[in-house]
């Protein structure tokens, strides 16, 4: 089949949307190639396709709708004064809007608290981002300077009572715990161990005694140990 | 298709949300086939509305069996553009301008604010004036087939004519928009 240039503008639509047999499509491709009025049409039709189909959607004004809508089913009614405010709060779900407000209540005064605001002398200073900030960083150092100094005492009771227990069973154990004298070792020396010096010994005899006045003023240890 | 023609009958039976949600589910199709028509937002904006205006009269004769309510309602459409075409082609002569569609569209086109030439983007504000050059049965073709991606049968119930015209005219109109857009100079990529 002879292939025509008036053939080509003719199916070239077709051509574009894949409606030509492959056979047709074969031809048309061989004499667009080898077609020098035909090859530029082509090549400028194709590229006016792909800019049509670049061009965006554009968007409606927002008041199309609103204006078909009275033209058609006729004006909305307008509510002025308390009807359109009540009109506006008709809209929330009471429970929903109370529980939301008394979590964001209750999220400011947790929030405050811990910034130190002064509730008794409210000032709004106090609300600025650095005061927040400085009060909040003062609260986490105090926080961390408790619990720091109870972790220590904590501590100390705990060595209190161990030291109590040891001293308890002291008394019952005295002939046992009585050191012997080793044959095959020096006197005063323990196994592997290095002698405890008379500074050492000095200090912990020290800490005992401070453990027994601890221990007589924390009323727990007065009452459940010290007797 | 199904929910369009649910909402069809809800609007007869006095429907007004129902009403409201055939509007907007539609305003942007038809605003879009509007702007592309005229070049023109606001003429597109007042055709929008006139377009649901009359749909809103004549809903009772929409026929679901007949076809789609897209395509209806894009005949519609079609036809209120043609019926605005005509209008203001007789205003155009009456006011002694030259009556060769081409120069005048350009004429319009190129009364376009800058901002919606900024807005619409350079080539896509080339193409836009392309397509308000060509004739308006090319260009009515060209748009329902390239910017609505609409099938030959569609077109063709829209369109009223045969599938052999609507190739045509789809083919006509795009050689043409080619050739206007070289005259243009804006050069393939």
């Amino acid at each position: 089949m002879n292939w025509t240039c008036e053939q080509t503008e003719l199916l070239l639509t077709d051509y574009l949307d894949g409606l030509l047999s492959s056979a047709e499509r074969h031809e048309f491709d061989a004499h667009v190639n080898s077609c020098a009025r035909c090859t530029p049409l082509v090549s400028s039709v194709t590229h006016a396709l792909f800019s049509l189909h670049s061009l965006p959607q554009i968007e409606p004004p927002a008041r199309l709708v609103y204006n078909i809508l009275d033209k058609t089913l006729g004006p909305r009614e307008t509510v002025t004064g308390w009807a359109a405010v009540r009109a506006w709060f008709h809209g929330f779900n009471p429970q929903r809007f109370a529980y939301g407000s008394v979590s964001l209540c209750a999220m400011f005064l947790t929030v405050a608290s811990f910034t130190s605001f002064n509730w008794k002398k409210p000032r709004v200073a106090d609300l600025s981002p650095a005061n927040v900030y400085r009060g909040a960083d003062r609260q986490a150092h105090l926080v961390y300077a408790r619990s720091a100094k109870y972790v220590s005492d904590l501590r100390v009771v705990y060595e209190i009572q161990s030291r109590l227990q040891r001293s308890d069973e002291l008394p019952n154990n005295q002939d046992s715990t009585t050191p012997q004298t080793s044959p095959d070792k020096n006197p005063g020396s323990t196994d592997g161990t290095a002698p405890v010096s008379p500074k050492q010994q000095n200090r912990a005899n020290d800490l005992g005694s401070r453990a027994v006045v601890l221990a007589a003023a924390c009323p727990v240890c007065s009452e459940g140990r010290i007797r | 298709m199904e929910q369009d023609v649910q909402l069809v009958q809800q609007c007869l039976q006095g429907d007004g949300s129902a009403w409201e949600e055939l509007v907007r589910q539609n305003n942007r199709r038809v605003f879009n086939i509007c702007y592309r028509f005229t070049g023109n937002r606001t003429e597109a904006e007042d055709l929008t509305q006139d377009v649901f205006l009359r749909i809103y009269r004549t809903l009772g004769s929409y026929r679901s069996a007949h076809g789609g309510f897209a395509t209806w309602m894009t005949s519609v459409t079609r036809n209120l553009l043609i019926d605005h075409y005509r209008r203001t082609k007789r205003d155009r002569a009456t006011d002694s301008l030259d009556d060769a569609m081409p120069v005048v569209e350009n004429k319009e086109s190129s009364a376009k604010r800058p901002d919606e030439q900024a807005l619409l983007g350079e080539l896509s504000g080339q193409v836009q004036n392309a397509l308000t050059r060509l004739s308006p049965e090319l260009r009515e073709a060209v748009i329902l087939r390239d910017l609505q991606q609409l099938e030959y049968g569609e077109i063709q119930k829209i369109l009223a004519v045969p599938e052999g015209t609507v190739k045509s005219r789809i083919n006509r109109g795009r050689i043409e928009l080619a050739r206007i857009l070289q005259q243009m100079g804006v050069r393939s990529a």
